[in-house]
């Protein structure tokens, strides 16, 4: 299977960008890169759940368009879902029989089911409940339910994500097996370092959209596949040139600031452990953020960092483990608790949970504190206009006026509205998460002043984002996550990006500590 | 408190009763285990009530154009497919929302009914009694489940006809997945929306029927007012029953029988306030929805717009 010059455009967003890509009989190819890297766009585009715009697919030489997955499956082409595919409701065998043509026939499904798993060494029996399942089983199933269709090209999406390290092994073993002693060809999509280092034969490293290295695994060493993925010299962003940013290392925004660090910590996360589906979100994450400094937490998407703002927007429970915000602790997911405590969060998705688009700029402005403007729970019209007014001012939002409504403006000027909501109670900590995502190089701009602003005047800042770039030119202090765990801790002074790239990717962290 | 007793004795010692209850709960099993597979399918399909008064008023417009009880009930099950195409098309083509279109289709099938049976007024006939020799000689169940006019009989193969479609069919397993999960049953390969529509169509058809036995099997004339809620009381039904046939088919033995005892009441001579007796149904089946509400599983895709790509 070949594709030539694929490219898929989301709105402005260019998800993959002149991809070229190869996946050759009993090889494995290895796709590493961030999340947001195009890995799982071009997946889809393989499996056809995604239509390209423009670009050219291969297979066996001829060239085709995959318009849909049963067609992919008919051209020997099956994979094995990120998120998993799988109806929790039904047995094994119901859902290895879905989607395949033909009368239901349960006796032959089982027995196929039974076949497979001895072959490969994937114990499970077929009657079993898929909802019943732990996650590594439920995985074994959707591996069977692929390989039950005898595709000649296996596409493997962020696999061990949810494995643990003995079904990593197990599930290496069946790929050997699946292309070695069967000429299948593998495609395993990852971010995991370790992981491409020591199941792949072949790697392409993405960023942005673009395959941006390719090369045979045996020469590639971990440091500069970190690099290639992390985007040290190959920056394409306009955003980070206009910060002052990125010339060879990241420069702050002006003198690195002196954090304090002394006396009590303004937000203090001790051991926090939580589960989602079976698999943890937060494992032991201890964070402490001070007065006046901006922690940064720095890692690759999909490893803790919403968990961690949901727990600060009172909206994910602790198993274990404790939040204290100023001296007091502060229980977690009861609704409106850490706001109370004096924590203002700029959700990542503004649109989402950060405002009501349809209400207007003013109503917007007090949603979090409606009493400041009532009275005996009646809104005052005329302070909450007066309030909206000064706020307008204060955090140059660009409106026609206190009562438009939220989605006509611009996303910069919506996500100032988030800011000064958050600002304007004075918050003890802020946390912002991805502040800045999607927002063009001005809003970009005054968004990074404030935040810096905002920790001068004493505010303990926690920088949740993706962009190394942001990172690196807000933070005092980073810290990496990687699996719901802080597994590393720098000085902005003493900032050292390839190290960082091998945090980002769970280099020398080990697989077998998770 | 004696008196009620006393009242409940004479009304389960009555043959009447057991006859009137197998009747009702017929009807209401028609409606439900065609509901069944709708929200299996994960549309919970309010516009149900709606196709059974369409069913009512097409069965008894179907007998007064041809005299035949046989095609009464085709045309019934037709008017309850025209309603089942309407919100099949409505929700799960176009992105309307499924109640927005099952609330409307219910306002109109009233007043659309209303206006053409003052206009035309049908004249209907009760299909005859069908005893089956011997088994409707047992006492008090015998006339109940073989003392019945024959169409009311058409739940015997439909109920069983139903389980093999959903749990013994390739289209019932991929009914089951798209109310389940439908992103991955797209990513399996399976039109989720076209599995949705079609599963409306088989609630279309029960419904149409539970309005043709209704009119042709059990009343013998139609009036707008007759369906009076049981649509709703499937759905009650089905959520009652877990959405399984078998608590499906309890249910509506449950609110058949409730039905059941407030025509049986008065016409064993008891004094009842007519209105209280007639809200009994209804409020067994708030009852029952407070309770059950929290211990069953719902599909979990249920009343759930699918929508391609988003996740």
């Amino acid at each position: 299977m070949e594709v030539r010059e694929l490219t898929k455009r989301y709105g402005a967003v260019v998800a993959c960008d002149r991809v070229d890509f190869r996946l050759m009989p009993g090889r494995i190819q290895g796709v590493l890169g961030e999340n947001g890297a195009g890995k799982s766009t071009l997946m889809k585009i393989l499996i056809g759940l995604v239509l390209p715009d423009e670009g050219s697919i291969y297979v066996n030489g001829e060239r085709t368009v995959i318009a849909d997955p049963l067609h992919a499956a008919h051209l020997g082409i099956g994979m094995v879902h990120q998120h998993f595919s799988l109806v929790d409701a039904l047995t094994v065998w119901e859902n290895v029989a879905l989607g395949e043509p033909g009368s239901l026939d349960p006796g032959h499904t089982r027995s196929r089911v039974s076949d497979i798993s001895e072959r490969y060494g994937l114990d499970i029996g077929p009657e079993a409940v898929v909802g019943d399942l732990t996650p590594g089983m439920r995985q074994r199933v959707e591996i069977i339910k692929c390989l039950a269709r005898d595709p000649q090209i296996l596409i493997f999406d962020e696999p061990t994500s949810v494995l643990t390290p003995a079904e990593s092994e197990q599930l290496f073993d069946v790929l050997r097996t699946v292309v070695r002693e069967e000429n299948r060809a593998v495609a395993l999509v990852s971010h995991k370092l370790d992981e491409i280092m020591r199941a792949t034969d072949e790697v392409t490293i993405m960023r942005a959209g673009r395959v941006v290295d390719s090369m045979v695994t045996a020469d590639a060493e971990p440091a500069s596949l970190a690099r290639a993925m992390v985007g040290r010299n190959v920056s394409l962003r306009r955003e980070a040139a206009a910060i002052g940013a990125f010339s060879d290392v990241p420069t702050p925004l002006d003198q690195p600031m002196i954090p304090a660090r002394e006396g009590e910590p303004a937000l203090a996360v001790s051991g926090a452990v939580a589960g989602h589906d079976g698999a943890l979100v937060l494992d032991h994450l201890d964070l402490r953020v001070w007065p006046g400094e901006v922690v940064g937490v720095a890692g690759v998407e999909g490893n803790g960092q919403k968990p961690l703002a949901d727990l600060l927007s009172s909206l994910l429970t602790l198993d274990e483990g404790a939040v204290v915000v100023s001296g007091r602790e502060i229980p977690s997911g009861r609704a409106g608790a850490m706001s109370r405590a004096g924590v203002g969060v700029i959700p990542e998705d503004r649109h989402d949970s950060g405002c009501v688009l349809e209400m207007s700029v003013a109503e917007n402005l007090v949603l979090a504190d409606p009493d400041s403007v009532s009275r005996h729970g009646v809104l005052d019209r005329r302070a909450l206009a007066l309030r909206a007014r000064e706020l307008i001012e204060e955090f140059e939002i660009r409106t026609p006026g206190p009562d438009t409504p939220l989605w006509q403006l611009s996303g910069g000027n919506q996500q100032r509205v988030v800011l000064a909501r958050e600002l304007s109670h004075r918050p003890a900590v802020l946390v912002a998460s991805q502040p800045t995502r999607g927002l063009d190089v001005g809003a970009i701009e005054y968004m990074n002043t404030r935040i810096k602003e905002a920790a001068e005047s004493g505010v303990a800042v926690l920088l949740i984002s993706s962009e190394l770039e942001e990172i690196a030119a807000l933070s005092s202090r980073i810290v990496v996550m990687y699996e719901g765990r802080i597994v590393g801790e720098m000085d902005r002074a003493d900032l050292d990006l390839e190290r960082l790239g091998m945090l980002m990717g769970g280099a020398g962290v080990g697989v077998g500590q998770s | 408190m004696g008196d009620f007793l006393g009242a409940v004795g004479d009304v389960l010692t009555s043959s009447t009763f057991y006859a009137s209850a197998a009747r009702l709960s017929a009807l209401l099993m028609f409606a439900a285990v065609g509901e069944l597979v709708a929200e299996r399918a994960g549309t919970l399909n309010i516009s149900v009530e709606g196709m059974f008064l369409s069913g009512a008023f097409a069965s008894a417009l179907g007998y007064h154009l041809t005299g035949s009880v046989v095609l009464g009930l085709v045309v019934g099950i037709a008017g309850g497919l025209l309603i089942a195409a309407l919100q099949a098309n409505l929700s799960h083509r176009l992105p309307a929302d499924q109640f927005v279109v099952g609330l409307t289709l219910n306002v109109l099938v009233v007043g659309l009914a209303a206006f053409l049976d003052s206009n035309i007024k049908p004249v209907v006939e009760a299909a005859s009694v069908l005893e089956i020799p011997l088994l409707s000689d047992i006492p008090l169940i015998g006339p109940a489940l073989f003392g019945q006019t024959w169409p009311v009989y058409l739940i015997y193969p439909l109920v069983p006809a139903i389980g093999w479609l959903l749990y013994r069919t390739r289209w019932g397993l991929e009914v089951r997945a798209v109310g389940e999960n439908p992103q991955s049953a797209d990513v399996s390969g399976i039109h989720v929306n076209k599995r949705r529509r079609q599963s409306i169509y088989v609630s279309g058809l029960a419904a149409g029927l539970a309005g043709g036995v209704f009119v042709l099997g059990l009343i013998g004339s139609f009036d707008v007012g007759m369906v009076g809620g049981r649509g709703f009381v499937a759905i009650a039904a089905v959520i009652f029953g877990g959405w399984t046939v078998k608590g499906t088919v309890a249910g509506s033995l449950l609110f058949g029988v409730a039905d059941s005892f407030r025509f049986t009441l008065p016409s064993l001579g008891y004094q009842v306030n007519p209105n209280l007796l007639a809200a009994m149904p209804y409020i067994l089946t708030l009852a029952v929805m407070m309770f059950f509400a929290y211990r069953s599983r719902q599909p979990r895709a249920l009343a759930q717009p699918f929508i391609r790509g988003l996740r």
